[in-house]
């Protein structure tokens, strides 16, 4: 099993970017027989990381299983990621360039015409897919198709009352609005989520609101989500944007268990083989 | 020929059960190992269970919606008797031939 733990991407390379290191842990996965595409970017959501959004929901050995290179990195205060105590460390644009600098160490290379494995695909998950997205738009040299799965496009993080949660984790008073309510126990249930870390990075968003329209990625586009999903009423918003957008909706699933949806997956493993 | 019953495996984080999601394999398929077998949900997260080993499925419990505990019947392989660990049963005419199979885990990582 050792194969398929991947190497520390940080062990070798040490950058810092904006002059701190973001101490992020990046783990990336050799294909079984490598397949003439460029490597997948994995962004995991809110609460989340790299174990629980794609190696345990089967994300990892499927794609590794098509041919493709995988370079995973778990977001700021989750997972195996360091937890600055500063708030910048968490927005959104700072993520961003950190996600080019860990792309680029791990071997991801500006799209080039007649080197199909050229460039890098992109596959985010919830808060991972509005990175995504963002990190898109900016980076079009180097991004060729993008995936997103239980995509907004409102930003639940942006609205997330940050006093009442704060209250809440004080002494218990309870939170009024239901979308703060639904994330805190989101946080409260993820295996050894670090709920200050969590915090910071909501304090972060909502510095830096999502607006999906300021910056629209021209990438081939992949939209998936849970039927059940109650931002899937959101997603005609991006389609909008992007209207030549390929959408997925998977029958029966909401915004937790679709991660691990065989449907999911095929699609995104067949829209990311096209060249 | 034996049964091999798999239950499900403890999950880690005090989770007692575990909800059915979706079977990725069907009675009667030869599976092999690693190869994912099921989608299922607990009270933090889903997650796929790969096969923890070869073998034909003889029969699997829990249509999606349903819960397992963790410690219950979850699948249930067919498998060559020795790969079950059960001694004395071995077909006569079928022990010769498994003698030869030496390397059949060589693609085991």
């Amino acid at each position: 099993m050792e194969m398929t733990t991947g190497r520390h991407a940080g062990a070798a390379v040490h950058h810092t970017v904006e002059g701190t290191d973001p101490g992020l842990n990046v783990q990336t996965y050799e294909p079984e027989h490598p397949a003439a595409l460029p490597p997948v970017l994995l962004i995991h959501g809110f609460a989340s990381s790299i174990a629980l959004n794609w190696e345990q929901s089967g994300w990892i050995s499927a794609l590794r299983e098509a041919g493709r290179y995988v370079i995973a990195v778990d977001l700021p205060g989750h997972g195996l990621s360091s937890a600055p105590e500063d708030v910048d460390s968490y927005s959104p644009s700072r993520i961003r360039a950190d996600l080019l600098q860990i792309a680029s160490d791990a071997g991801a290379r500006p799209i080039e015409p007649g080197h199909p494995d050229s460039g890098l695909d992109v596959v985010g998950y919830s808060l991972g897919s509005r990175l995504a997205w963002e990190f898109g738009a900016t980076q079009p040299a180097i991004v060729r198709r993008l995936v997103l799965g239980g995509p907004s496009s409102r930003d639940p993080l942006a609205e997330f009352d940050l006093v009442a949660a704060q209250r809440f984790l004080a002494d218990g008073t309870p939170i009024e609005d239901a979308s703060t309510a639904g994330l805190v126990t989101m946080a409260q249930a993820s295996p050894g989520s670090d709920m200050y870390a969590l915090l910071s990075l909501v304090e972060a968003v909502k510095e830096e609101p999502f607006d999906a329209a300021e910056a629209v990625p021209k990438q081939p586009l992949l939209i998936v989500a849970g039927e059940k999903d109650e931002r899937v009423e959101g997603l005609e918003g991006l389609h909008g944007l992007v209207p030549s957008a390929k959408v997925v909706v998977i029958p029966g699933r909401n915004h937790v268990n679709a991660v691990t949806a065989r449907a999911f997956k095929q699609a995104a493993i067949e829209f990311l083989g096209e060249g | 020929m034996a049964e091999l019953p798999f239950p499900l495996p403890d999950l880690g984080e005090g989770l007692i059960e575990a909800t059915v999601l979706e079977w990725l394999v069907a009675e009667g398929d030869q599976v092999e190992r690693n190869q994912p077998l099921v989608e299922v949900e607990t009270t933090k997260s889903a997650l796929e269970l790969p096969s923890p080993q070869s073998g034909k499925v003889l029969k699997l419990y829990g249509a999606p919606g349903e819960v397992i505990k963790v410690g219950e019947p979850l699948i249930v392989f067919e498998v060559a008797d020795d790969t079950a660990g059960i001694v004395g049963t071995v077909p006569s005419e079928d022990a010769p031939k498994r003698r030869v199979r030496l390397n059949a885990n060589l693609d085991e990582d």
